[in-house]
């Protein structure tokens, strides 16, 4: 019965295999039904081993062994524990209603895409899963890397367009140098404990010297940095919006973007006994959510908007993890599934009705003809903002908590990063939903609600963004810390108890209330009317151009990189190799024609050759010895 | 015991059948029931079902090896005739006697791989060899194949000499013709181990063997009569036939080389046989215009190879030259069958081939990668065993180094088959293709890529 988990998993796998064999046969809704139906099974199978495995041990399912040399094994196992299952349900849940509203929002598409774009979908679902669900770093790097080459398949979907096969490129590349780090881990693990199983590492762990854990662990950051989008490997995230949305979506609400936060809080144990990696964590999630939210606050794009508010949030996760809240951060993981897939599905379906229109200064006023893309939009807003009890009021609010407990001054950095989230997210529901139409004629005579495929996904997240959070309601509100509790056996969680935690609470309840309502008003006034004269002059076009980040990279790593390979491609390669190459060749060739000249056609001159090597074999025995001495001395 | 003396008896068969048979036809039929005859009392006789139970005095000693490439050897023809047959009553009208000699052949290379005594080695090539001088000139009105009949014959003649002359040597040396000596007693032992006049024996029979296997410097008649013959008879000549030479040379050197070793250093004779070897037949292959020229070239190249199972002369060795006969042979008579068929024998003729004939190209892909040593042909694993028993001997391991930097040049002239029958443009024509021909080229196909896959399938035989 353990191995039923093995069929989550599968039936994305066997989805992915029905629609990428028969793409050119199929007809779209039957596309369309396996690939969704593939999650959803793999939904409630997971909804099955989360009722099972409350309250219980953890357990390994061995399937068969993957490597098997000598001494060195590593099995094809998969991991069941309250922490995977938790991940299955966000993946799954979350997964299956992308996919739903995916059959609408890319019904355009001629259907060999469409089934293509299907098994895609659930290539990387399955890819996320393997990395959920392996039992030792092995099938956890199995699966980032299928991660890695979905996530590249899925923003270069439409291919045909350079600039996005380009974005496609960027995000491999980028994640490619997380995965080195990530390998170097794995391999420094292995080299010393013999194996990559979780829980024979944890339980040999204070055989590492200080040295090792601190390696190890760092190895693993520079991992979750390419995957989660940290600095400095984050610039590939705002550039991955040129895939479809729900794409976007995927990537950044249940998959992949988690898998850094997941490998972490997996690691805990590694984590724990690392003062330094802990505090680099921290320090680097703070800087991220500092750095992506002031870029968010000028953008123009309203996907760039978004994927910068996950730069962000996944910085705030960090953080959580860094400062030694790993129950936090995992729940923020959570509850910024919900409200960042029903965010980028709502800004997906505002493209929709745009008509492809992307930009923020076009639009205005789409609350009266998009009420429930805007009311599902608003309440994604508040959550993400912090308003109290929301889902993410709740998560923010005990990441908020952990530091302060912590350090003081990385608290106040991490209230101005969540203010900053406020004010784009605010400035962000001002220019799409409210205030006039500013697009043209025809994209408002073309504005319409999305279908019912499309805006029953958005309800259902709405509802679990506003009230998901409750179970892990602080007790100074009266709730209990369900969550917490749940993912003790795996994850310990930080106490926050006494009464000073009670009253920090309500001061943190109090500020937030002041807080947003100053943003509140601010930002309407402060981006409502001038924002679209034109174009942005000083600091604010610094941030609008991402503080030159990718031009800094362009200088300094691709630019000499590209003189380098060009230097080794026309000197090295075309005269150097190429020279020693075909100089070889027309050695041999000039040999060729020589020694062909010794097959004369006489058969006297053949016979006398037999008979002069017959000669030379009888020299050589004769003088063997002083020939073996002279062989030993030149090899 | 059973296969020398059924391929005996149906050699005359066929001679017989030559009055009583009408139809020409049919003679390839009898032949391929013949060998599947033979090949099946062969493998009765592995299991100890002999027909014919006599003593033989020691003359023959019948061992797993031999067995095991006796049966390689006898369905390697069976698949030659099979696809091939057809083309060898082209030449002249006598096909039931071509078909004859070649069971004079399959009886001398029985022998060869039983033979106990220099005697029997002696009858045996020389009952091999003989029917070749006449396969070789069959194609009367062509004068290449007469002069290359000629030739062959004058310079085979040449070497007989020289193995008698050896056997003789070795005979006053050891006062036996058989290969089972016992030295102690006899006078004057070189270096205290044989005679003086046993190892110059010794260096006289292994000249005329290297001569019979095309080792350089006696390869000269290869690239002659290969080209002279008939394509045909040279598929079967540089395929079975050297096989049977290369077996006839590993049980001398397992026996008497191995003995006398203390007294000569046969390695240092051998490498510097192979070196020639690698370096005429690789390099001169490269320049080579025809493609059964380079073939011929080739054969010498993969003679060289060969080579390294009597250099090494060891467990590994002897499992490594019966892959090598079976991976080489197969592949040769292969790429001969589409040769056979083309009726431009230069490289140009085959450009364009893979659009005119896709399946007749793939095939002929397949045996060109193996012959060069492809992983996942027959070829590859040929060529490790070959070089892994070097390696286990613990010397010359520059010579291994040597080796692989030539089978590196050989991949340049197999592979530009491949690039004309793929990539140049061209008319390349074909004689008429039947389908059983095909189906015979793919099965030839599969058994080498099966065989690369896994070896173990020819060589478990050697111990079960």
């Amino acid at each position: 019965m353990n191995s039923i988990v093995s069929l989550v998993p599968l039936f994305p796998l066997l989805g992915f295999l029905i629609n990428g064999l028969f793409r050119k046969s199929l007809s779209k809704t039957a596309a369309g039904i396996i690939g969704s139906g593939a999650v959803l099974l793999s939904f409630i199978i997971s909804v099955y081993l989360f009722s099972d495995i409350k309250g219980n041990e953890g357990y390994i399912v061995n399937l068969f062994d993957f490597i098997n040399v000598a001494s060195f094994k590593i099995s094809f196992a998969f991991q069941v524990d309250q922490l995977s299952v938790l991940f299955l349900l966000i993946i799954t849940g979350i997964g299956f209603l992308i996919h739903v509203y995916s059959t609408a929002y890319m019904k355009e598409e001629v259907p060999a895409d469409f089934a293509r774009y299907f098994a895609y979908l659930n290539l990387f679902v399955f890819s996320m899963l393997l990395l959920v669900l392996g039992a030792n770093y092995v099938i956890m790097f199995i699966g980032w890397e299928g991660v890695g080459l979905c996530s590249y398949l899925l923003i270069g979907y439409w291919f045909s367009n350079t600039d996005y096969n380009y974005a496609a490129k960027k995000a491999f590349i980028m994640n490619r140098i997380g995965d080195l780090g990530f390998l170097l881990a794995i391999f420094w693990i292995l080299g010393k404990l013999g194996t990559a199983t979780y829980s024979e590492v944890f339980d040999l762990r204070n055989t590492l010297s200080e040295t090792d854990i601190t390696a190890i662990t760092l190895l693993l950051f520079v991992g979750a940095c390419g995957k989660s989008a940290q600095i400095p490997l984050y610039t590939w995230l705002p550039d991955a919006m040129a895939g479809p949305t729900p794409v976007s979506a995927l990537i950044h609400a249940a998959t992949m973007v988690t898998a850094g936060v997941y490998m972490i809080a997996r690691s805990n144990v590694l984590y724990a006994m690392s003062e330094v990696s802990s505090d680099v964590v921290a320090v680097v999630g703070l800087a991220t959510a500092i750095l992506a939210g002031t870029i968010a606050l000028y953008q123009n794009d309203i996907k760039k908007v978004l994927a910068y508010s996950t730069v962000s949030q996944l910085g705030f996760m960090f953080l959580a993890l860094g400062v030694g809240a790993y129950t936090t951060g995992v729940f923020h993981v959570m509850t910024h599934a919900f409200f960042k897939a029903l965010m980028f599905l709502g800004a997906g379906s505002v493209i929709h009705a745009m008509g492809g229109e992307q930009d923020i200064t076009k639009m205005g006023g789409l609350y009266k003809k998009l009420p429930k893309t805007t009311w599902t939009f608003v309440i994604g807003v508040l959550a993400i903002s912090g308003f109290p009890f929301t889902s993410g009021f709740i998560s923010k609010d005990e990441i908020l908590i952990s530091v302060f407990e912590k350090s003081q001054v990385l608290y106040w950095f991490a209230v101005f990063a969540a203010v900053l989230t406020a004010a784009y997210m605010f400035r962000l529901m001002w220019l799409v939903f409210f205030g006039g139409f500013r697009g043209t004629h025809e994209q408002e005579h073309h504005l319409h609600e999305s279908p019912a495929a499309m805006t029953i996904p958005l309800i259902i997240l709405a509802i679990l963004a506003l009230v998901g959070g409750f179970v892990q309601l602080p007790e100074a509100f009266g709730g209990k810390e369900y969550f917490n509790e749940f993912l003790s056996p795996v994850v310990p969680a930080m106490s926050h108890e006494g009464s000073s935690v009670a009253t920090t609470e309500y001061y943190m309840l109090t500020g937030t209330v002041i807080g947003l309502a100053v943003i509140y008003f601010l930002t309407r006034k402060k981006f409502a009317v001038s924002m679209f004269e034109g174009v942005y002059t000083g600091v604010k076009k610094f941030l609008a151009d991402k503080w030159y980040i990718d031009e800094l990279y362009d200088a300094f790593i691709v630019n000499p990189l590209n003189a380098f390979a060009g230097f080794l491609k026309s000197v090295v390669e075309r005269s150097g190799i190429d020279g020693l190459v075909n100089g070889v060749g027309r050695f041999v060739n000039y040999s060729s024609r020589q020694v062909r000249l010794l097959q004369s056609g006489q058969v006297g001159s053949y016979i006398l050759f037999m008979v002069l090597s017959i000669t030379v074999f009888f020299l050589v025995f004769w003088n063997q010895d002083n020939i073996a001495h002279f062989l030993t001395n030149i090899f | 015991m059973n296969a020398i003396i059924l391929s005996a008896i149906w050699a005359v068969i066929m001679m017989l059948g030559s009055f009583m048979v009408k139809r020409k036809g049919n003679f390839r039929h009898i032949a391929a029931f013949g060998l599947l005859v033979l090949f099946v009392a062969n493998i009765a006789d592995t299991y100890g079902y002999s027909l014919f139970n006599f003593n033989n005095h020691g003359f023959l000693q019948f061992t797993r090896f031999g067995y095991l490439f006796n049966s390689i050897a006898i369905f390697s023809s069976l698949i030659y005739v099979l696809i091939t047959g057809k083309e060898i009553s082209r030449y002249g009208n006598h096909t039931a006697e071509y078909f004859a000699l070649i069971f004079f052949v399959m009886c001398g290379v029985s022998m060869l791989a039983f033979y106990n005594n220099l005697l029997t080695l002696f009858l045996g090539i020389e009952i091999m060899t003989i029917p070749l001088y006449i396969l070789t000139g069959s194609d009367k009105r062509n004068m290449k194949s007469n002069e290359a009949a000629l030739k062959y014959f004058l310079m085979g003649s040449f070497s007989t000499g020289i193995m008698l002359m050896g056997i003789v040597f070795s005979y006053g040396g050891t006062g036996t013709f058989s290969l089972d000596v016992s030295r102690a007693g006899i006078p004057n032992l070189y270096n205290h181990v044989a005679s003086f006049l046993e190892i110059v024996g010794l260096l006289l029979l292994l000249v005329s063997l290297a001569f019979k296997v095309s080792a350089a410097p006696f390869h000269f008649w290869t690239p002659d009569v290969y080209d002279g013959a008939p394509s045909v008879f040279t598929s079967f000549m540089a395929t079975i036939v050297k096989a049977a030479g290369f077996i006839a040379f590993i049980k001398l050197c397992l026996v008497r080389m191995t003995a006398t070793s203390a007294a000569i250093d046969w390695k240092m004779i051998f490498a510097i046989i192979i070196i020639a070897t690698l370096l005429v037949g690789n390099i001169t292959a490269v320049f080579q215009q025809s493609v059964k020229r380079m073939l011929a070239y080739s054969s010498i190249a993969q003679a060289g190879f060969m080579l390294f199972s009597l250099f090494s002369v060891n467990d590994f060795a002897k499992e490594g030259i019966l892959l090598y006969s079976a991976a080489y042979s197969l592949a040769t008579i292969g790429i001969f069958a589409v040769l056979v068929k083309m009726k431009d024998y230069t490289f140009e003729g085959y450009n364009g081939l893979a659009k005119k004939q896709p399946l007749l190209a793939a095939t002929n892909t397949v045996f060109l990668l193996s012959l060069a040593g492809i992983p996942l042909t027959a070829g590859f694993f040929a060529k490790y065993y070959m070089l892994a028993a070097v390696v286990k001997t613990g010397s010359y391991l520059w010579l291994v180094i040597v080796a692989v930097l030539f089978a590196a040049v050989s991949v340049y002239y197999y592979f530009r088959v491949i690039q004309a029958m793929y990539f140049k443009d061209g008319n390349a024509e074909t004689e008429a293709i039947t389908p059983s021909f095909k189906a015979g080229l793919l099965l030839v196909a599969a058994l080498i890529i099966l065989i690369g896959v896994y070896p173990g399938i020819i060589l478990n035989w050697l111990y079960f």
